[in-house]
């Protein structure tokens, strides 16, 4: 219990200092600036797996059960989906975004009240593990280390969550960017940032990822809950928003097939999409009842 | 025959269902209508998440006033899931999937399999792409084309070569499959539903609660269940842990399979699914109960007699010997049928039946209440009165009970949309044409070509290929 806190604290520093790095390399442009953002950036994704593998020690059970732990995951898996980004595309300058929103996520795990933070050990329901992987890690006496439904859906959503994070900031900067193009403004800050089309790009790539992960999360709960439960889906407030994001993304990706739907129109749904996430992640567990409220 | 004549016949043809039906057909063959069943069907669902879904009429009146009830109950937001409206929207989701399917698939999968150009191309066709590279060479165009099918091999692309000796023609291709992923997720998502509906037409849900020692017959089946124990895991902290069950199958009056259930592991006894879904004490069953004997002008009562359910008790001291028959949670009597029922499952006023023998003669078959002491003489004409003062209950184990002849086929779905969106999200159809030509001393090499998704993968690698034709 105390580790974990421990090593949020520290995370929560090293995400401010790398936004505020990721800050000085946009505004100052050095090139140092962007190299010690991006190891900064590392040490907090290190940091952040600490907490999670301290807070997993102390419960005994993969850290996915309450609303803290969840935005750990969350974190984790958006700082993890932006480093492979920048390894990959080499454009740190969208650093400042993404950072800007996990040190938000850091802010808001940090004011949760404390029950939302507490080890708490599984209800019921949530007990769950895959036989075949008890029966194949207990040949070496680490059944304990099986994982289940709920660790495979937990994490496949939350990457899901991660990709539509990622894109949003992207979006954001697609529309300032679009627009400082389209006044041709010449801006020493927005100039830093790639080509609006590779904007527009890259967060069509993000959502490529975050789908699949959301679709692959969504089908595992309704295949665990008819497994558990013996009904697929029961139109509870989570899952019904789970759906509703689904359908936006879905309504991104066919848009992006027809012409003049790129651009501006995709950045919006990837806005609206990314919001009704925050809903389905914050908004259901708060003010709608159901089997996924942590807040009850 | 004049055209006008032609038409007219061309028109009479062409009957009035031919061209709804191809009007129809158009219609769902519509990407706007997918955008438009998609947003709709995620706005409209908000609705269903923030007005409470079946719930007492009651409580929308009090909730939303009556004339906004009248409007909730008449738009059927009150149970939206299962309105005509909102399985309209899903119907018309499922039919545009199904008629794009057959629109597109087969035209895509021709020209999947016939895509190689039949006889080299015009060198104009690289300068329409948005992807192209041109680059010069110092070295002879067959040193050029060894090099550019080495790096073709090496990245498992297919290539034809086209072209004579100082004129070549390449195309090489690479992940056409994955042209085939959102036919394939489609596909799925209707396997899904094909599922899901086989499940809730051709299965059942079913509920019951079983006494602990109890047996069930199972509906549409030839088995019958029995449980053998019912118990409850604790935390140290005092928080439940887990409710388990062990069942027993039994067929033909033998026990086949025995199996301890819990929350997320349920047992699966030929083709039905039990589940352990709650748990309570029973309202027509008790272990034993606690009976006293009270005594014509004698205060208080005699030492209590455990008497177990079913067993014949003498009660010391007396003449009277007892048997435990009957026992009701909420006792209630109804005159009309002149029975006795429990009102709910709870245990709010207990009431046992007691068979009450002096010596082999059964005398009278009282129920004796824990709440009400007293209130009917046990046994009539005598001065001993019995008390019912306590007993220990019986557990029940409530199971849900599910045949879901659909399962399979939803499994098959998921595999199937895992595979469609490793193909539709991660495998990228890349088509390159090259044109390479000899110059006196040095060689011009011009490509180009288009990737379905993904630009920057291949903006990369028309800089790889160019990087290996360049250096050494």
């Amino acid at each position: 219990m105390i580790l974990s806190l421990v090593f949020f604290t520290f995370s929560f520093v090293f995400y401010i200092l790398t936004t505020a790095l990721y800050l000085g390399y946009w505004v100052f442009k050095k090139k140092w600036l962007g190299q010690t953002a991006t190891a900064m950036a590392f040490v907090a994704l290190m940091s952040t797996s600490m907490i999670l593998i301290s807070r997993a020690g102390e419960s005994g059970h993969a850290p996915f059960s309450n609303l803290w732990e969840s935005m750990m995951l969350f974190v984790w898996a958006t700082n993890a989906g932006y480093l492979l980004m920048e390894y990959k595309h080499k454009f740190r300058s969208i650093g400042i975004v993404v950072m800007a929103l996990e040190s938000l996520a850091m802010l808001s795990a940090l004011m949760l009240p404390y029950r939302f933070k507490s080890v708490e050990p599984l209800n019921p329901a949530l007990q769950n593990k895959w036989h075949w992987m008890t029966d194949l890690l207990s040949t070496w006496g680490l059944e304990k280390y099986a994982i289940g439904w709920l660790d495979f859906h937990v994490f496949t959503t939350f990457i899901g969550y991660a990709g539509f994070a990622i894109s949003f900031g992207l979006s954001i900067l697609y529309l300032i960017k679009e627009k400082s193009e389209e006044k041709s403004q010449r801006s020493s800050l927005v100039e830093s940032f790639p080509p609006a089309r590779t904007l527009d790009e890259l967060s069509y790539r993000a959502i490529a990822w975050g789908f699949p992960f959301l679709a692959v999360g969504i089908v595992s709960g309704a295949v665990w809950a008819n497994y558990a439960w013996g009904t697929y889906w029961s139109w509870d407030p989570k899952e019904t928003w789970s759906l509703i994001t689904w359908f936006i993304y879905a309504a991104y990706l066919h848009a992006r097939v027809t012409r003049g739907w790129r651009g501006k129109r995709a950045a919006y749904i990837s806005i609206a999409g990314f919001l009704a996430v925050i809903f389905l992640y914050w908004g259901v567990s708060f003010v709608l009842p159901g089997l996924h409220a942590y807040a009850s | 025959m004049p055209e006008k004549a032609k038409e007219a016949q061309a028109g009479m043809e062409a009957r009035w269902y031919r061209t709804l039906g191809s009007k129809i057909w158009y219609f769902f063959n519509s990407l706007k209508l997918t955008l438009f069943v998609l947003i709709s069907l995620a706005v409209v669902s908000i609705f269903g998440t923030v007005v409470e879904q079946n719930a007492p009429v009651e409580q929308y009146v009090t909730q939303y006033g009556e004339q906004w009830t009248k409007y909730i109950l008449y738009t059927r937001l009150n149970d939206m899931y299962h309105a005509w409206w909102f399985l309209a929207f899903l119907a018309a989701l499922a039919l545009n999937i199904i008629v794009c399917t057959f629109e597109r698939f087969p035209p895509k999968w021709k020209s999947l399999l016939d895509h190689k150009p039949e006889k080299k191309f015009d060198s104009g066709l690289i300068d329409k792409f948005s992807h192209r590279e041109t680059v010069t060479l110092n070295a002879s165009s067959d040193a050029v084309k060894d090099r550019l099918l080495k790096f073709f091999k090496k990245k498992k692309y297919g290539v034809v070569s086209m072209g004579t000796k100082g004129d070549y023609y390449f195309y090489a291709w690479k992940g056409r499959i994955g042209r085939l992923g959102s036919d394939v997720t489609h596909i799925s998502l209707l396997l899904i539903l094909a599922g899901a509906i086989v499940g809730s037409y051709a299965g059942y849900k079913d509920f019951f609660a079983v006494n602990v020692g109890g047996t069930v017959s199972v509906p549409q089946a030839e088995f019958k269940l029995r449980l053998d124990k019912f118990w409850i895991d604790y935390y140290d902290s005092g928080q439940i842990k887990q409710y388990n069950s062990v069942l027993t199958v039994v067929e033909d009056g033998k026990d086949v399979m025995e199996k301890q259930i819990w929350v997320n592991e349920p047992l699966f006894y030929k083709g039905i699914r039990f589940y352990q879904s709650s748990y309570g004490q029973s309202w027509n069953r008790i272990q034993e109960a606690q009976i006293s004997m009270k005594l014509k002008g004698k205060e208080g009562l005699e030492a209590p007699v455990t008497v177990k359910w079913g067993e014949l008790t003498s009660l010391p001291g007396s003449k009277y010997s007892v048997k435990l028959v009957g026992y009701t949670g909420d006792f209630a009597y109804d005159e009309d049928t002149n029975t006795v029922f429990s009102k709910s499952a709870e245990a709010t006023n207990p009431a046992i039946k007691v068979e009450v023998y002096d010596g082999g003669k059964e005398v009278s078959t009282p129920w004796l209440f824990v709440k009400y002491p007293g209130i009917f003489p046990a046994i009539p004409n005598s001065d001993t009165d019995l008390v019912f003062t306590g007993y220990i209950p019986v557990m029940y184990s409530g199971i849900s009970v599910n045949k879901d002849p659909g399962t399979n086929i939803v499994w098959l779905g998921t595999s199937v949309m895992g595979l469609g969106f490793i193909l539709a999200f991660f495998v990228y159809h890349r088509r390159i044409w090259v044109h390479v030509r000899e110059t006196g001393k040095s060689t011009e090499v011009k490509m180009g070509g288009t990737i379905n998704k993904n630009n920057f993968v291949f903006e990369k690698e028309l800089k790889d290929i160019t990087e290996s034709l360049t250096s050494d």
